[in-house]
């Protein structure tokens, strides 16, 4: 069953030089219970995804296209409407843990006002869930730690408060932010195993997004690979790993270093990401594909398919 | 942070009597006396009145008199200048004046800038944001000493509603003009500071957490925006309340408010050492004490800074 359904999202800002194009018609879906990856490098447009279904985009934001949460379109909203369904509904664990967290209040206090407000719980009560969450995201001694402030916590631990921010009232949507980007690799796995098991246990469904491909690989059953703002490729993460069928996933999947394949050498995908302040004319990625015929310029590739889809004009066996 | 407040005022002593010992020898360093004019005192006068100041006495000798006059009776002297009133008298008669108008100074400056920069800034670039800069621009090139003829000149001379001068017991009619003329520069600031702070604060990420929550607008600016704006205000403040509250010897003169200000230039005037001598324990003092309630202020805001005071 659909629980989101983004449906041909765009989004630009309006700024003094001019529209900046983040988001070109980018659609997916997500069932209860499922993991969906968005991967893509800095800048490709997945964080303002996320924020688009909040409603938290900047006010320079201009939207089109619908996203449908149960059949209600997000885009529409009041911010009335949406301050029932933010925290209650869907939730963020948002990157940058270091500045997401208000310096001047308490943990217990941040933790505690979206119980407040969407639960009605006050005092003992609200302190037992505060502690249940906390616990369930492994910091150590909740119970003491109520009354810290943030810079009391390393990173981690911030991370970690962050997570149980997002799962307070048991949301049905969790939007992971880089969730495990200001973090060493041992605390990753641990906040990745976290994030399934609450998938797991609550039915909870989970937009993913990261540049880290090693962290979708373990995580997601799902991909979606966006580069400046587009799709290139749509599929299962296993399928996707195994034989990428989009030059850019290739270049993506080649660009991993990998220990067993030792020829010393680091692939890189050659040239810049594009320039966002031109609406799309060609496939965005043309300009550094090695396989790119002039067609690609000329026009927007579809994405087409049914069970896997991919964006790209020249055929698959084509492709170097 | 009791420990705290104790610490830092044992510590500010050993400063203040630094102050006093620096001050002393700088005035003395002067040329000039307290009792040197065009016509010159027959020398046996001279002689007279120098002894009964204790001006006879060596340097050092002079210095340890004060010291232990304000140490043990809390007395900073008489007047060298003013027969029969001593600085006790003279700072017991004018700082009142000029508490009360620079309380309600800095009391018209917060209640009036802070809400300005707030409407300012969630109106941004819109008509209310243009009249704040706008106000900002003007009351900084119409200082005190233009604005306050221009305020007598409408509101005394032209309106009749405001009395042009005097002081009258503290009445609020003679505290206004006095509060307005020696804030309003002030005011433009903290509106101009609260503005680009609360808009700063607004952006940062821990905001955009608190709408993910849910919470409404209104909660979100009291609960979660107000303490870190008002930070850099604080720290603007801690200095212009010094000088509101030790007046400005301007508004004093021009409103003859009868404050310390004034006292200030005519000990200056006379080498009346005493009087320069006790106001600048009181400067000092002053300064002191608000500093100290700016960072207990900061501490109670910010968290950082409170546990770094233990």
């Amino acid at each position: 069953m659909t629980l989101l359904s983004v449906e041909n999202l765009s989004i630009q800002f309006e700024t003094p030089d001019g529209l900046v194009h983040a988001v070109n018609d980018v659609s997916f879906q997500i069932g209860r219970g499922e993991t969906q990856a968005l991967v893509g490098e800095s800048g490709s447009g997945k964080s303002q995804i996320a924020l688009s279904i909040l409603g938290l985009l900047a006010k320079n934001a201009r939207t089109s296209g619908k996203i449908l949460y149960n059949g209600r379109d997000l885009l529409a909203m009041s911010t009335r409407e949406l301050n029932k369904i933010r925290a209650k509904e869907i939730a963020m664990i948002f990157q940058d843990p270091m500045s997401s967290l208000n310096p001047y209040m308490t943990i217990e206090r941040q933790l505690n006002e979206s119980l407040e407000l969407h639960e009605g719980l006050k005092g003992d009560a609200a302190r037992q869930r505060v502690i249940e969450v906390m616990d369930a995201v492994q910091i150590p001694d909740a119970k003491n730690r109520l009354r810290s402030y943030p810079h009391e916590f390393s990173g981690g631990m911030r991370q970690r408060i962050v997570i149980a921010m997002a799962l307070l009232c048991n949301p049905k949507l969790i939007l992971a932010d880089e969730p495990t980007t200001a973090l060493d690799v041992t605390v990753q796995a641990q906040i990745m195993r976290l994030l399934e098991d609450i998938r797991r246990d609550f039915d909870t469904s989970i937009l993913l997004i990261t540049h880290d491909l090693g962290v979708v690989a373990g995580a997601c059953e799902d991909t979606l690979v966006l580069y400046s703002g587009k799709v290139m490729e749509r599929a299962g993460t296993r399928a996707l790993f195994a034989e990428p069928q989009h030059p850019y996933t290739r270049g993506l999947l080649r660009a991993v270093p990998n220990i067993h394949d030792d020829d010393g050498e680091l692939h890189a995908i050659p040239g810049q990401p594009p320039n966002t302040m031109r609406a799309l004319t060609g496939c965005p990625f043309a300009p550094r594909c090695v396989d790119a015929v002039d067609a690609c310029f000329a026009t927007v590739p579809e994405l087409t398919g049914e069970t896997r889809q991919r964006a790209c004009i020249r055929p698959v066996e084509e492709l170097t | 942070m009791l420990q705290y407040t104790f610490r830092r005022t044992i510590a500010v002593l050993p400063t203040i009597l630094c102050l006093i010992v620096i001050c002393f020898f700088l005035m003395r360093l002067a040329p000039g006396g307290p009792f040197t004019s065009e016509r010159p005192l027959p020398p046996a006068i001279m002689a007279n009145v120098l002894e009964r100041y204790g001006l006879d006495q060596p340097l050092y000798v002079q210095l340890f008199t004060y010291l232990k006059n304000i140490f043990f009776n809390f007395d900073f002297g008489p007047s060298f200048a003013q027969r029969d009133r001593d600085v006790n008298d003279i700072i017991a008669a004018g700082f009142p004046v000029t508490l009360t108008y620079g309380f309600w100074s800095a009391v018209f400056v917060l209640v009036l800038g802070i809400p300005l920069g707030v409407i300012a800034a969630l109106r941004q670039n819109s008509f209310w944001d243009y009249v704040m800069t706008g106000f900002a621009i003007f009351s900084q090139i119409f200082p005190n000493f233009v604005l306050a003829p221009l305020m007598v000149l409408t509101f005394t001379l032209a309106l009749g509603l405001l009395p042009g001068g005097g002081w009258n017991g503290g009445q609020w009619e003679y505290v206004v003009m006095p509060a307005v003329a020696l804030g309003t520069s002030y005011l433009a600031n903290v509106a101009r500071i609260t503005r680009s702070s609360l808009l700063e604060v607004l952006g940062s990420p821990y905001i955009r957490t608190a709408r993910a929550k849910g919470l409404p607008e209104r909660t979100i600016m009291i609960r979660h925006a107000l303490k870190p704006t008002l930070l850099p205000v604080i720290s603007y403040m801690s200095p212009v309340f010094v000088y509101m509250i030790t007046g400005s010897v301007f508004i004093d003169v021009f409103f003859s408010t009868g404050g310390i200000g004034q006292s200030f230039i005519d000990a200056a005037y006379t080498r009346d050492y005493s009087v320069i001598l006790g106001l600048a324990i009181l400067y000092s003092v002053l300064t002191f004490v608000l500093n100290l309630a700016v960072d207990l202020a900061y501490a109670a805001i910010d968290p950082k800074v409170r546990s770094g005071l233990k």
